[in-house]
């Protein structure tokens, strides 16, 4: 890796070009890999149904020389799949609106609610400002089993078991997103603050109309993750929801769906992918800037 | 920062009672429950739960496999986020396009991944045992042996693998070009460049992106529950999965004396990152 050094030039910035080359190498090896289950299920999605199910009849041989075919390039480019999922059988799609309800409910929860928090933490001096911190803190460190049990009688007090409440209310304070909002308000230069003050501009002026907007790039990244763990959730649905499988999110159940009808698995799962990528396109630099700022400095 | 506001409790209030109500109460709560008998009396036993479950087998089972998938899965990700984001830096500003590829199945719902994952790339005539079987080694049984742990920490490396690389990436670009230059300049090669600059540089990050990994790590269910199911083979058996169980058998002593067990090790893990914070006090950050 390090044979090439070469002898210094004044003029060259880059580091060792072998160390460039196997950096390619690497990197677009990883990628691949990485990609490969993605791009897959995007591909078999284009299959006809008979095909993907006979190929999928395949698997689970144990003879000694039985392989499954590496199945690249359908006999047909066929939307059979997706015909089939979104038109024929509306389990699918009724699942996937659970999701997609829930997840938007939460988040416009989070937005009533986050911000606002995260604002008072930041920007207030008040009693016990410190604890609540460090208590929220703590808590997003907790997997939801730890608090499991005692959430299931505060639901069952407050009448909420087994209704979609249960499973939404709990995730539009999750702890996190207040951390990460936290942290961003954190860094705004008082300065401003005080020249909006100079100009007569109260608490919620200030919120409003300075905070929210600078704060959008966090935002964007508190909304992408918030998204995907919505989108992704499991834990929850089981508990809150167990006497109501109609109104179970498609996280929980698509497994279920998939083992039923085999033929049209992969078009459900690029489905169920592709609203995640399209935020994921979206919101990528705030992303970054989001985890960046989970880092706990 | 604002002082004595009125408004205050405009902002407070709603988020405070919401993190009150389904956080703050319940894990509070939840320790009385771990220390009564769950009886019609109800009593006080204090820490009698703690002791019966502590010897319970299959608690120990999931306690026990929740380490090792961490620490399996922890160090996996350090070492690879590591060398994956000394790569980025040296491509510089083409490594965007990678980093972002790397980053992807962050957001990926890994319940859609699982039938790739499961039914094709980890079945026993797969393509992962065409490659093992290529190199010349006997055929595994992924999906019915022990050997369940490798599809599991894979689908968690693999979608948790970004995430590090960014913390990383973001401390790397703040290593100053000019000390590279200097080594150089002094004849370093590029191994010694890493050791001798860019690790003791970063060292804090790195010490905190290992916690990190590993407290996330030992939460680990999901990719569990998908692969293996709500009982899955010993030795993917989590602590989640004991806790799960117990729910359903609706011994509630049992999940919240689980429950603070599984906290007490999370704060734990935590308090070494907190003490760590002390460390990067003193070296001038």
């Amino acid at each position: 890796m390090t044979a090439g050094n070469p002898p210094i030039r004044r003029h060259r910035r880059r580091p060792l070009r072998p160390g460039r080359a196997l950096s390619y190498a690497v990197l677009i090896l990883v990628c691949a890999l990485l990609l490969l289950p993605i791009v897959l299920t995007f591909l078999y999605s284009f299959f006809p149904t008979s095909e993907m199910k006979a190929f999928l009849e395949t698997r689970n041989n144990y003879e000694p020389d039985h392989y499954m075919d590496i199945l690249l390039s359908p006999s047909i480019v066929s939307l059979g799949q997706y015909y089939s999922l979104l038109i024929e059988k509306p389990v699918y799609l009724q699942l996937f609106f659970n999701s997609a309800l829930y997840t938007l409910s939460i988040l416009l929860g989070q937005l009533l609610v986050i911000p606002a928090l995260a604002y008072a933490l930041s920007r207030f001096r008040f009693r016990g400002r410190d604890a609540l911190f460090f208590a929220v803190l703590m808590l997003m460190l907790l997997p939801f089993q730890v608090t499991m049990a005692p959430s299931v009688l505060t639901m069952r007090t407050l009448g909420l078991m087994n209704t979609r409440w249960a499973v939404i209310l709990p995730m539009v304070f999750a702890p996190l997103y207040v951390f990460l909002i936290r942290q961003y308000m954190v860094g705004i230069p008082t300065d401003m603050f005080e020249a909006a003050m100079m100009d007569g501009a109260g608490t919620w002026r200030c919120f409003a109309h300075m905070v929210m907007p600078i704060s959008k790039p966090i935002l964007g990244a508190a909304a992408a993750l918030s998204f995907a763990d919505g989108w992704n959730m499991v834990e929850q649905p089981l508990i809150y929801l167990s006497n109501d499988q109609g109104a179970m999110p498609l996280s929980v159940m698509f497994d279920r769906v998939a083992a039923s009808e085999p033929g049209v698995a992969f078009a459900g799962a690029a489905l169920y992918i592709m609203p995640a990528l399209l935020i994921y396109t979206y919101f990528q630099e705030d992303i970054l800037l989001g985890i960046q700022l989970s880092d706990m400095k | 920062m604002f002082q004595k506001k009125k408004s205050l409790w405009l902002f407070l209030l709603p988020g405070l009672t919401g993190l009150l109500l389904f956080y703050v109460v319940p894990f509070l709560g939840g320790i009385y429950y771990s220390m009564t008998d769950g009886t019609i009396s109800n009593q006080i036993v204090w820490f009698d739960n703690y002791k019966r479950v502590w010897d319970n087998e299959v608690f120990r089972l999931g306690l026990k496999n929740s380490l090792e998938l961490s620490l399996i899965c922890a160090p996996l990700i350090f070492v690879f986020s590591f060398v994956l984001a000394v790569m980025l830096r040296v491509l510089k500003e083409k490594s965007v396009t990678f980093r972002n590829l790397l980053l992807m199945p962050y957001l990926v719902p890994s319940a859609a991944l699982l039938i790739v994952w499961q039914q094709i790339l980890f079945d026993y005539g797969g393509p992962v045992n065409r490659v093992v079987a290529a190199l010349g080694f006997e055929r595994v049984l992924w999906l019915e042996s022990e050997a369940l742990r490798v599809p599991v920490v894979l689908l968690y490396v693999w979608k948790n693998l970004g995430f590090s690389i960014v913390l990383f990436s973001a401390a790397l670009s703040s290593v100053p070009d000019a000390l590279y230059e200097f080594a150089r300049l002094e004849g370093a090669n590029a191994v010694q460049q890493e050791m001798r600059i860019t690790l003791p540089m970063i060292l804090p990050t790195a010490f905190l992106v290992f916690v990190m990994a590993w407290v996330n790590a030992f939460k680990i269910f999901k990719e569990v529950y998908f692969i293996g199911g709500a009982y899955p083979r010993d030795s993917v058996y989590t602590l989640q999965h004991y806790m799960n169980n117990q729910f359903a058998k609706l011994d509630y002593q049992n999940v919240t004396t689980a429950a603070y067990s599984f906290a007490l090790i999370v704060f734990v893990l935590f308090g070494a990152l907190y003490l760590s914070r002390g460390v990067r006090g003193n070296d001038g950050r």
